[in-house]
């Protein structure tokens, strides 16, 4: 319980860094520990499947991605730069916001989590899940899959030998 | 001493309020992404507290492997349009977008 | 999914795939791929959809086989105008590719019944939309793009957790056990939030008016075929869909919902009155339309928030008619825009001596759109009131009412401005476009005005077949 909950604590510290970094590769790499943090989450939570997911690709592809991208955008002024005092807020805002979300929320969760139904216990694996009950979502993965390959060769299309 | 789970979803609040705060106030595209996807891990961490508590796990775990393909395409996405920003307007500043009024 | 209209899914993927392959050293062969794909797809379901007898083997509920056929229909005229449109397109095939698995992602939203596997597509629709607006790669569709990503994407946040809260208190996803749910009288409160959460993110992924920011900019911005295939029906499937979906969903509910219902129609009527009086005052042909799409939507929203059958059918009719007229108003633009060079209304004027088919086709679809006696737009506006006034809603049926004359108003002023009034400099030089891209409009233009005449039949086919097969 107290593991669980530091978790959720570390993860959130994590998200709030991401947001206050000023170096735009330090929020990159503070965005990779968020999702290492969500990742042992899910381990906590017994879903590995979905851990090793999050870790390998969110820790792992998105950062490279983000990196990439930070790496790009390095030379151009950095729009935020000249007003930091919205992002040194941020701590101040969190703290206010959390203080009046304990006192409203909590109560309004356990009012929602009072409609659960639990399950009949069908816990199957994750394939027999995965190919039987939600095959259209594979489907799915495998039209969005298709629609971000066109979507990079639309928007970095190769160079012809013209220009 | 309140529940687990409502613990649980107060600490998601927390962070997707972090999230959208963090995209009401960047200017730099590529910070309102870093802000977009805290917001979809507090989403994804949302979907993961109600499978346990409902016994689910598999229907849970499956619903985020397909959430998480989504993420990295929009991300690429997002990253791509950035890119090209930058290459044609040579800023990532979303308030110099301002070529549309009306 | 349905199994038997899952080959209108796969199909343009299939084609979206083969394109890259088989057009690599002949361009025009992926015009042809794609138009081939849309019109075979488009003959079988007019076949089917005309044919009672093999309309009664098809399985599938009867909203989603209209918006099936309005997809293909909406996509063909884009499609087939795009083949000839001689616009700067850098990459030909990645944009076919791109349209055709926009037209897979639709069909995958409207022919499913389940809520994750719609809010899959959903994000496939829009991952396909940002790179179709940036088709032309100029400064202004890469704005629209942007804004579109980052109001989307927090919309599938909301979205997400509404699903988590669905998952938590039925435990799947389908519109089925959300039905059984709702109509088994337990109390629902959690299931109510979550479709509050659900429907928030379907809103403004519509581009209702408190978060119509992006529409308009991402109209205009746009490369033109596109933004007709936008407005006149990705917006549409991504949006509006989802809510009149839901709303039949709630209706079940049986009071409890009201709450929810009464914000759909009080966003819907703002709808109506904002884009209506915006659209009044914009300059840029491409804007005025978007402000004119955002005040059609408010009537379908209206409908669906008041969850009748007669006005579920009157949102899906006005739904039909919406992707019929604001295509052919938005493929007339891209003609302007290529005959002219501008969508300045300003700049433009005397342009019917010029294009006088671009012109006609013009007042057909604005005329349908005000809602003027015996095209199309008139008898869904017409249900629409009626469904409004036999509800109780007798404020909203006057308001609405009203303001399909602003609509009169605000298109007459953009046809003098553009078509008659004397002639600019830019008319003297116009010319019609070629035969090829009058074709889809002359097409819409017919389609408006078959449905307009003979609507004494097609409201019975809609309520016999159509409506049928629909749980109302």
């Amino acid at each position: 319980m107290t593991y669980h909950t530091l978790l959720f604590l570390l993860t959130a510290v994590f998200a709030g860094a991401a947001v206050m970094a000023g170096d735009l590769l330090i929020g990159a790499i503070m965005l990779a520990l968020v999702s290492v943090g969500t990742s042992l989450i899910l381990f906590d939570f017994f879903a590995p499947w979905a851990a090793v997911f999050e870790l390998s690709v969110c820790a792992g592809l998105i950062t490279v991605l983000f990196v990439g991208a930070v790496s790009l955008v390095r030379g151009s002024a950095d729009a935020d730069a000249r007003s930091r005092v919205k992002f040194m807020v941020l701590p101040l805002a969190t703290i206010m916001a959390a203080i009046v979300l304990w006192f409203t929320l909590p109560s309004f969760f356990e009012t929602l989590a009072s409609g659960a139904r639990i399950a009949s216990g069908n816990n199957n694996p994750i394939g027999i899940t995965l190919w039987d009950i939600r095959r259209a979502d594979v489907l799915g993965q495998t039209a969005i899959l298709a629609a971000g390959v066109f979507v990079i060769k639309s928007i970095f299309p190769r160079r012809n030998k013209a220009q | 001493m309140i529940n687990s789970f409502a613990l649980d979803w107060y600490f998601i609040a927390i962070i997707l309020f972090i999230g959208l705060y963090c995209m009401l106030v960047s200017r730099s595209l590529l910070r309102q992404l870093i802000g977009l996807e805290i917001m979809s891990k507090a989403a994804l961490l949302a979907v993961i507290s109600s499978g346990v508590l409902t016994n689910n796990l598999s229907l849970a775990q499956t619903v985020i492997i397909t959430m998480i393909v989504i993420e990295v395409v929009v991300v690429a996405t997002g990253l791509a349009l950035l890119a090209k920003n930058f290459r044609v307007n040579k800023s990532v500043d979303i308030w110099d977008l301002k070529g549309l009024k009306g | 999914m349905e199994r038997g209209l899952l080959a209108y899914i796969l199909i343009p993927l299939l084609s979206a795939v083969i394109i890259p392959f088989a057009a690599r050293n002949k361009p025009r062969l992926a015009d042809i791929l794609a138009n081939v794909t849309l019109l075979a797809g488009l003959s079988n379901l007019a076949y089917l959809l005309l044919n009672a007898n093999s309309f009664a083997e098809v399985p599938g509920d009867g909203f989603s086989l209209l918006m099936v056929f309005t997809i293909y229909l909406v996509a063909l005229c884009v499609v087939f105008f795009s083949a000839f449109f001689a616009g700067a397109m850098p990459n030909r095939q990645a944009y076919y590719c791109l349209l055709l698995t926009s037209v897979a992602a639709m069909c995958g939203v409207v022919t499913t019944s389940d809520f994750f596997t719609l809010y899959i597509y959903v994000e496939v629709l829009a991952v396909t939309s940002f790179a179709l607006i940036t088709t032309d790669d100029t400064s202004a569709g890469l704005e629209g793009a942007i804004k579109y990503f980052l109001l989307t994407f927090p919309a599938s946040v909301f979205i997400i957790v509404g699903l988590s809260l669905l998952l938590l208190s039925i435990g799947s996803f389908s519109f089925e056990s959300v039905q059984l749910f709702l109509s088994a009288g337990m109390p629902g409160g959690t299931v109510l939030f979550a479709m509050g959460l659900i429907l928030l993110g379907f809103l403004i992924k519509s581009g209702i008016v408190p978060f119509h920011a992006w529409t308009p900019d991402a109209y205009q911005g746009s490369f033109s075929p596109v933004s007709a295939h936008l407005a006149g029906i990705v917006t549409k499937v991504s949006g509006v869909y989802a809510i009149i979906r839901i709303s039949m969903l709630m209706r079940l509910s049986e009071g409890m919902a009201e709450a929810l219902a009464g914000t759909l129609m009080f966003l819907g009527m703002l709808s109506i009155i904002v884009g209506a009086i915006a659209a009044l005052r914009q300059k840029d042909l491409k804007r005025m339309l978007a402000f004119s799409s955002i005040s059609q939507l408010g009537y379908i929203v209206l409908a669906a928030g008041l969850g009748t059958p007669l006005a579920i059918i009157a949102a899906i009719f006005h739904l039909f008619n919406h992707a019929t007229f604001k295509t052919v108003l938005f493929l007339n633009s891209a003609s302007l825009e290529h005959a002219s060079g501008t969508t300045d209304m300003e700049k433009m004027g005397g342009m019917e001596h010029a294009m006088p088919w671009t012109s006609w086709t013009s007042v057909i679809a604005l005329l349908s759109t005000a809602g003027i006696p015996p095209l199309s737009g008139f008898w869904s506006k017409l249900l629409i009131i009626i469904a409004l006034w036999a509800g109780g809603a007798k404020v909203y049926a006057m308001l609405a009412l009203l303001f399909s004359i602003v609509t009169l108003a605000y298109f007459m002023v953009m046809q003098k401005k553009i078509f008659f009034g004397k002639k600019s400099e830019a008319a003297e030089t116009a010319s019609e476009v070629s035969a090829p891209m009058l074709a889809p409009v002359v097409l819409l233009s017919a389609v408006i005005i078959t449905v307009g005449l003979l609507f004494p039949w097609f409201y019975t086919y809609l309520v016999e077949t159509i409506a049928k097969r629909m749980i109302l």
